[in-house]
């Protein structure tokens, strides 16, 4: 019982479930407690030892049934114990045959009955395919990677046939059709493994933390390269990160908090300890937060963007003074209200539908510009930081820096986020290089991880 | 009294009113018997908390409960000493105190002599104990409830650990107190946030989820004794139909229950459509969650 624990943990870390011996221990302590018959009671300690968060529960549950029930050698199968020999020389004369290939090595250890290394090996294609992807929108990167492990496994289906073709004589033909057949299931779960789908994590509770993992592969794909189900593990990415971020801004507030001594309070404490000052009250300074304005362009590629960037900032709104935020094309538009009477998504939509912009007018930053500073400039003072995000693409048209300095003087902190890839930037029709001397700041603003370290470095 | 095998506990905690599967018993049993905690995770409102409370009734023991908050610290959870009583007693005691002075020739003299006494005011007697330390230093043996202790902040968590792992606490004028008899601990957590792996290496953990319809019928059987046999199955079927839909907050056993004493309060026999739209308010805590039971009422409770 303590080998097959043993070895279930090797493949549990194999496949990146984090398992401490600790943990190990605590089990062993504790399987002899229950019913060892009771496949349910030992499958629950293992559970609550081994799976600590619902997110290991899925991959914990999947391990237990291939290893428990997948994996294991039928009751039918008369002499096991040849079996297991036999499988043995197979795989040694697997591993003798191609020493270099390891995708062969794992797949002989695999139908040997140590799956450990194969597991690995999937695993490997599991977050190397989502990071090496060929280019936006595909999942080339992840089939590329399964081929070779996919012509192992036919190549090792080949030697097994040879093997015992070869050793026709030495085994006898009970026992080896029975080793064929056992091999030949083998084989087939492993390639059930390879081609299945990772079964997707729970959708019952959407409060579910996402992982540190998971983000990783989302977080660096490009805004305007996501598909409607990527969108949706975006937004709930965003909610758990929008919390972590608030969490950290309270905390920080709660340090800095502390001012001068509340003479006033302490003394009306004391009087409740015959005038010992025993309980001293500070007086709390109110956070300085930020004041935002935030101006959108709309038009086509950088909406995209520009939506997961309002999404968040609408999010972390208590953790700002005020947010005012204006859309445009060519024409300027306050939106603002939007967000104050309707949940984050529905004012998004509402952006889009109801702003009253001209959609189809071709992007004019100068035009904008001037509108804004006609009719907006009021919002900007020496306490507000303006953010842009746009790609400064102006169809020729007059850039206005004037008035880009203007702002500048005005507020505290001018920001420009541009969500195309920095290579482009200065190419065509786009005017970063001249607004890019007037703000304070200029980051590129593609993808997940580029957003939260901005608005991370812009609450803290 | 404690348990003896899963089905005894099964059975002990059935008694007291907590009808559970079998993989909750065995971890609890488990917990029993190696003295450690149990973190229990799941939905709001799926019986994390009762189970504490049914943990504490079958083993006979007292539950003390310490509810964590944001801004939780030491001298809320732990103790406190209880300054008030200090300064009173010394006021009482001011001729003892001169008496002991009266000997010293110096200052430095008195300063040592009042410090040999100092055991006095910095005792067990002038600490106000919380409910962490009244845990591990009652005489018998307690259940304690850490409940939603994923609201607490990570300062609390971190030394959480020491009574946990250790079963003792320091406080730094008395030394370190060991624990009387070792508490059978449940932590509860609505995953809020990741609790740290050093906290889950010490603990069992467990998942309570949405039950399924037989147990979430048995739990109504057993919570609302006067309900009629089919009612309270037309109640569970439609309430699993609610759960599939996409809702913000998802109703739980909790919701079951009111909707099923709201129901007996309405004398309703048979759920209708209407029927559910007239105790919507029970189920569904959010406008727009209503308003998408409303519309579905007729396929709620199955009704073409």
């Amino acid at each position: 019982m303590i080998d097959l624990i043993l070895q279930f943990v090797a493949c549990a870390r194999a496949a990146d479930l984090r398992i401490s011996t600790a943990e190990v221990l605590d089990c062993l302590a504790q399987i002899p407690l229950v019913d060892l018959l009771d496949e349910r009671q030992v499958n629950a300690v293992m559970r609550a030892n081994f799976a600590k968060s619902r997110r290991e529960q899925h991959r914990f549950d999947h391990l237990y049934h291939l290893f428990f029930h997948e994996l294991q050698v039928d009751e039918d199968v008369a002499d096991a114990g040849s079996l297991a020999i036999h499988s043995d020389a197979i795989r040694d004369s697997l591993k003798a045959v191609e020493g270099s290939h390891p995708e062969l090595a794992a797949i002989s250890d695999f139908i040997a009955g140590d799956p450990s290394a194969y597991l690995q090996l999937l695993r490997e294609i599991q977050t190397d395919g989502d990071s090496r992807r060929q280019g936006p929108g595909s999942n080339l990167g992840a089939l590329v990677r399964r081929f070779p492990v996919l012509r192992a496994l036919d190549r090792a289906a080949e030697l097994v046939d040879r093997f015992l073709a070869g050793h026709r004589d030495e085994i006898h033909w009970e026992t080896r059709q029975q080793v064929q057949r056992h091999l030949k299931r083998r084989m087939a779960v492993a390639r059930n493994l390879l081609t299945r789908e990772e079964v997707p994590d729970t959708p019952l509770i959407r409060k579910q933390p996402t992982g540190d993992e998971r983000k990783k592969g989302i977080g660096d794909l490009a805004f305007n390269a996501l598909s409607p189900s990527e969108v949706i593990r975006l937004r709930e990415t965003i909610a758990s990160l929008v919390r972590k971020l608030k969490d950290t801004a309270d905390l920080r507030y709660a340090a800095r908090s502390r001012g001068i001594l509340d003479a006033k309070k302490t003394l009306r404490r004391a009087a409740r300890y015959q005038g010992v000052p025993v309980e001293i009250v500070f007086r709390k300074k109110p956070p300085r937060k930020a004041r935002l304005v935030v101006l959108c362009d709309i038009s086509g590629s950088v909406w995209s963007s520009a939506r997961f960037m309002l999404n968040m900032l609408y999010s972390l709104q208590e953790c700002f003074d005020r947010v005012r935020s204006f859309v445009f094309v060519a024409e300027v538009a306050e939106v603002t209200r939007f967000f104050e009477n309707h949940t984050v998504d529905r004012a998004i939509e509402k952006v889009l539908t109801e702003a009253g912009i001209d959609y189809s007018a071709s992007t004019d930053y100068g035009l904008m510009l001037r509108q804004f500073r006609r009719l907006h400039m009021d919002a900007v003072n020496k306490k507000t930081t303006v953010i842009v995000i746009g790609d400064g693409r102006s169809n020729y048209a007059n850039p206005e820096v004037r008035i880009v300095e203007e702002i500048r003087s005005r507020c505290r902190r001018l920001i420009w986020l541009n969500p195309e890839t920095e290579q482009f930037w200065y190419t065509g029709d786009s005017e970063m290089r001249t607004y890019q001397s007037i703000c304070n700041e200029v980051r590129p603003c593609g993808n997940l991880n580029q957003l939260s370290a901005f608005i991370k470095d812009l609450m803290l | 009294m404690s348990f003896s095998s899963v089905a005894d506990t099964r059975t002990a905690l059935e008694t007291a009113g907590y009808i559970c599967t079998r993989e909750i018993a065995t971890v609890v049993f488990l917990a029993a018997c190696t003295q450690k905690p149990v973190l229990v995770e799941g939905p709001a409102g799926v019986g994390k908390t009762e189970l504490a409370k049914a943990v504490s009734h079958s083993l006979n023991r007292q539950m003390i409960r310490l509810q964590c908050y944001e801004g939780l610290d030491e001298a809320k959870a732990l103790y406190e000493w209880e300054y008030a009583k200090q300064l009173l007693y010394t006021q009482i005691v001011k001729d003892k105190i001169s008496e002991v002075v009266s000997g010293a020739a110096n200052l430095p003299d008195a300063v040592d002599c009042i410090a040999g006494q100092e055991d006095a005011f910095f005792s067990e007697r002038f600490m106000l104990p919380r409910p962490l330390l009244k845990a591990i230093r009652s005489d018998a043996p307690v259940v304690l409830l850490v409940d939603e202790v994923d609201k607490s902040d990570p300062e609390f968590e971190a030394f959480l650990l020491e009574v946990l792992s250790d079963h003792q606490v320091t406080i730094p004028e008395l030394g370190t107190l060991k624990a009387v008899h070792i508490p059978f601990v449940v932590l509860t957590s609505n995953s809020y946030r990741d609790m740290s792996d050093a906290l889950k290496r010490r603990c069992l953990h467990l998942y309570i989820d949405y039950p399924d319809v037989q147990t979430e019928l048995a739990i109504v059987r057993k919570k609302v004794p006067g309900i009629a046999d089919g009612l309270a199955r037309q109640m569970v079927d439609a309430m699993a139909r609610i759960r599939r839909m996409d809702l913000k907050k998802i109703p739980s056993i909790s919701e079951t229950l009111d909707w099923a004493h709201a129901l007996i309060a309405l004398q309703v026999e048979t759920l209708s459509p209407q029927a559910v739209a007239d105790t919507l308010n029970v189920i569904c805590k959010h406008r727009e969650d209503a308003r998408q039971v409303r519309d579905q009422a007729r396929q709620v409770v199955n009704f073409s």
